[in-house]
């Protein structure tokens, strides 16, 4: 009693820490499986699962009443890995990228009829096209390929801009855009649950990208992500869920181009010095995602043209972080834009 | 590990050396401290842990030879030797490789030269052996970022040798003379034999007498814990979040950003270092008190100082009072004259610029605090008292500021760019958003928010006084989880302070 009275704090501590111990080393394999990997007890406490948890809104006394749940839940989504990884990796909203992979487990062996959808069939023209709203000149277009062109400013005032930092950068760096064109962006938006997060403002309330576009039309869509999740799963998994974007979009955006924006660079000291933030990672998953253009409705580009040196780094008079683009940089992505435009006559 | 604000540090080796260094007998707790301050050394920097070693060991000989006097040649020589190493690692670092400058370079050679000082003018007790030397130059609490404390200072912790604290222990090694077994020192071992004793009044004393030297280390530790902690806030919770939007104003760009937002990052960048290193010290001034050593002030509220000179007494206090003992003063001061003067803090203010930092840009930051000073004692204190007080003032909430960005800016081009935006008469921004100033207030204007409170001299003043209220100690266990969450959060996962 003495001693509580002499040093409340370091028992305060002593005894949290002993708690916290206790129940991370309990549930390591139940509760906190999925962040088991991203702490090595050689170099961390063992407590500091429980507060990855916390931040996805996870408890210890969360999961103890569905453990059984969770567990078979475990099992059907074995080699759902690296989207979980994800979650974990992900910016608070872990459950919700869970959530998504789970729903969408059921149809992920059915990868091609996904891929199906972003192509033509369903919101294309067979079914919605021609017959009912006589849309004859694009219906007539339907295997049609097209060529990048340069377009002028006003191109872009029906055109919607997804993407993370570098696009919020974009938006607020490249004044001729901003006031043509719309921007969904956010930083560290990651393509794992993009359409579903609640970010856009809409007057006093948030919402997602879905609700957005099922409001909303537009002519011209830009995506660029895939910075943020370049450290968890595979160029193929990544594209695999960029191709169930697209798909969605498509669906809710049946006249929309969309174009894919292959990932920027980052600078050569940046890309030497990093474990996960290479240019040889990005030029993988770049070449994965420009295997789900069309050219006929789905378009990829590559901006780093525009920004890149003899080496194929990022320039690096052009960063000062190595990875975003100064604010007087953002003219050369527009530049590139301007060039790159979709006409269809 | 090297770094205070490290869970490893916090969760590991901290409690494992204290519990290690209470639980070694008074007598070789020097030891302990060396080992553990060695061994903390090889972790954070295994690379240049030889210099260490070899620079300890050479000042430990010179110190032999110049015990209480001896050739002034020969302290001359010592000095030397010191500064020249300082002076080589600082520029291979920069020039060479920046791995080559050893962990905490600038602050163990310091200490050092003070140390050689100090031992020549007779302040070091003669019977201070290698460990003790040794242990006072390492000691892990001091050796990144000092505070630069004095030997005399080390002297007086009560729990490391011959003081009234360990009469007892030192009553018991007399009673023990005869057994020369470690164990007849060892707290452990005697405690055995004293319950044996108990029925004597001898035994009862003696029982009492450990009583009172285990509550007295653990108020000591509980103390220094909450200095620790409110340290630890400051550091994660207020300047790793200020450095955020310093580092979000380099990614814009120093040309695009508008004028009012250049002028929030002067600001926040003098809170982020303020709150950086004022945090670091109350940290490493919270583990010397949790071993015994007396509570060293580094940071004394220094934005409520009256002018320029008063703010760099109480900033980085340890630094200015070496300047002032080991330079300033040896060069004759104040008192030889204003032309004098003028050189001796002219030679201050450069020495302490090149201390930060080899590039040029910390040369112009000694040089341009040399002006104000100069201005301060020779212009301004002529000058009515309202005007003295109101441009001293000035000085320190204005000036202080840009000089900072100085100092935060090496490159030349882009320091001269960032004056350009926040002086825009000087010329135009390039693609510059208006609204980056108002976006980056509703980010972080909380946390600034904090930080401008905290300049308050009266709130620290207040937890220092109260803060063994039970109000003050539920708070800083919540402060200290709350960082630890934060901590817990961006460990091991590069995505978090990294995000895109």
């Amino acid at each position: 009693m003495k001693l509580l009275k002499t040093c409340p704090i370091l028992i305060g501590i002593v005894v949290v820490t002993i708690a916290l111990t206790a129940a991370s080393y309990a549930l390591e394999d139940t509760t906190y499986a999925e962040y088991k990997d991203e702490v090595d007890p050689a170099n961390l406490p063992h407590f500091v699962l429980v507060f990855k948890g916390l931040t996805d809104g996870i408890y210890p006394w969360s999961n103890l009443g569905d453990q059984y749940l969770a567990d078979a839940g475990n099992m059907d989504g074995a080699d759902n890995q690296n989207p979980d990884g994800a979650s974990a990796l992900g910016s608070g909203d872990g459950a919700d990228a869970t959530q998504i992979v789970d729903g969408e487990s059921a149809t992920a062996g059915d990868k091609t009829a996904m891929i199906d959808i972003s192509g033509n069939s369903i919101s294309g023209n067979s079914i919605s096209g021609n017959s009912i709203s006589g849309n004859s000149v694009s219906g007539n277009d339907a295997d049609r390929t097209y060529e990048f062109q340069p377009v002028d400013e006003d191109y872009f005032t029906d055109a919607l801009f997804i993407g993370d930092s570098r696009t919020v950068g974009l938006s607020e760096y490249c004044e001729p855009l901003d006031s043509r064109a719309t921007f969904y962006a956010k930083v560290s938006l990651t393509i794992y649950g993009v359409m579903d997060k609640d970010f856009i403002k809409d007057g006093e309330s948030k919402t997602s990208i879905a609700k957005a576009l099922s409001e909303r039309q537009f002519g011209k869509i830009y995506i660029m992500l895939g910075l943020n999740e370049i450290g968890t799963g595979t160029p193929e998994s990544f594209a695999e869920e960029y191709g169930k974007v697209i798909a969605r979009i498509r669906e809710l955006q049946p006249d929309a181009i969309i174009y894919i924006q292959g990932i920027m660079h980052v600078t050569a000291n940046k890309s030497d010095h990093d474990k996960y933030f290479t240019n040889d990672n990005i030029n993988k998953r770049n070449e994965a995602l420009s295997l789900l253009a069309d050219n006929k409705t789905v378009f990829y580009m590559d901006m780093n043209e525009a920004v890149d040196d003899e080496n194929g780094n990022l320039l690096k008079e052009l960063s000062f972080d190595d990875v975003h683009l100064k604010a007087s940089s953002y003219e050369r992505w527009y530049q590139f834009l301007l060039g790159h435009g979709i006409v269809r006559d | 590990m090297i770094n205070f604000s490290d869970l490893t540090f916090i969760f590991r080796f901290l409690p494992v050396f204290i519990v290690a260094f209470y639980l070694t007998p008074c007598k070789y707790r020097k030891v302990t401290l060396l080992l553990g301050s060695l061994l903390f050394y090889a972790v954070g920097d295994l690379k240049m842990f030889p210099v260490l070693l070899g620079a300890v060991i050479i000042n430990f000989l010179f110190s032999r030879a110049l015990k209480g006097g001896g050739s002034k040649f020969l302290l001359g020589f010592a000095i030397c030797l010191d500064v020249l190493m300082l002076v080589e690692f600082k520029l291979l670092g920069q020039f060479v490789d920046s791995t080559l400058i050893p962990i905490g370079v600038s602050f163990f050679t310091f200490k050092m030269i003070s140390f050689q000082i100090d031992n020549y003018r007779g302040k070091v007790s003669a019977d201070a052996g290698f460990v003790d030397v040794a242990a006072y130059f390492t000691m892990f609490p001091q050796i990144v970022s000092g505070p630069i404390m004095r030997y005399e200072d080390y002297a007086k912790n009560p729990f490391l040798v011959r003081n009234s604290a360990d009469a007892e222990e030192n009553f018991a090694q007399e009673q023990t003379q005869d057994q020369q077994s470690e164990t007849s020192v060892d707290n452990e071992g005697k405690e055995k034999d004293e319950i044996l004793d108990l029925d004597t009044k001898e035994g009862m004393d003696k029982l009492e007498n450990k009583h009172e030297i285990f509550s007295k280390i653990f108020s000591h530790i509980e103390d220094g814990l909450r200095f620790f902690v409110l340290g630890l806030g400051l550091k994660v919770l207020l300047a790793d979040h200020l450095a955020m939007l310093w580092n979000d104003i380099g990614t814009i760009g120093y040309e695009s950003i508008s004028t009012p937002l250049a002028w929030l990052g002067a600001v926040c960048y003098s809170m982020q270092l303020y709150f950086d290193f004022w945090g670091y010290s109350l940290m490493a001034a919270g583990i010397g008190v949790m071993l015994g050593f007396p509570f060293i002030t580094n940071f004394d509220q220094p934005y409520s100082s009256k002018n320029v000179s008063e703010f760099y007494r109480r900033w980085h206090a340890t630094l200015g009072s070496w300047f002032r003992d080991y330079i300033y003063f040896p060069m004759g001061g104040s008192r030889k004259g204003s032309f004098r003067t003028v050189l001796n803090l002219l030679t201050v203010w450069l020495i302490t610029g090149f201390w930060h930092g080899v590039t040029l840009n910390f040369i112009i930051w000694g040089l341009s605090i040399f002006v104000i000073i100069l201005c301060e004692r020779f212009i301004l204190s002529k000058c009515p008292k309202f005007i003295n007080a109101i441009f001293g003032r000035i000085n320190v909430l204005v000036l202080i500021p840009l000089t900072w960005v100085v100092f935060a800016i090496s490159n030349g081009n882009m320091l001269l760019d960032y004056f350009k935006r926040l002086f825009p008469f000087w010329g135009e921004g390039v693609s510059v958003n208006q609204g980056d100033f108002i976006k980056n207030i509703e980010i972080y204007g909380i946390i600034l928010g904090f930080g401008l409170v905290l300049l308050i001299p009266q709130v620290y003043r207040f937890f220092e006084k109260h803060r063994k209220n039970p109000v003050f100690t539920i708070g800083l266990l919540v402060l200290f989880w709350a960082c630890i969450y934060s901590l817990s959060n961006a460990a091991g996962n590069p995505f978090m302070y990294f995000k895109f």
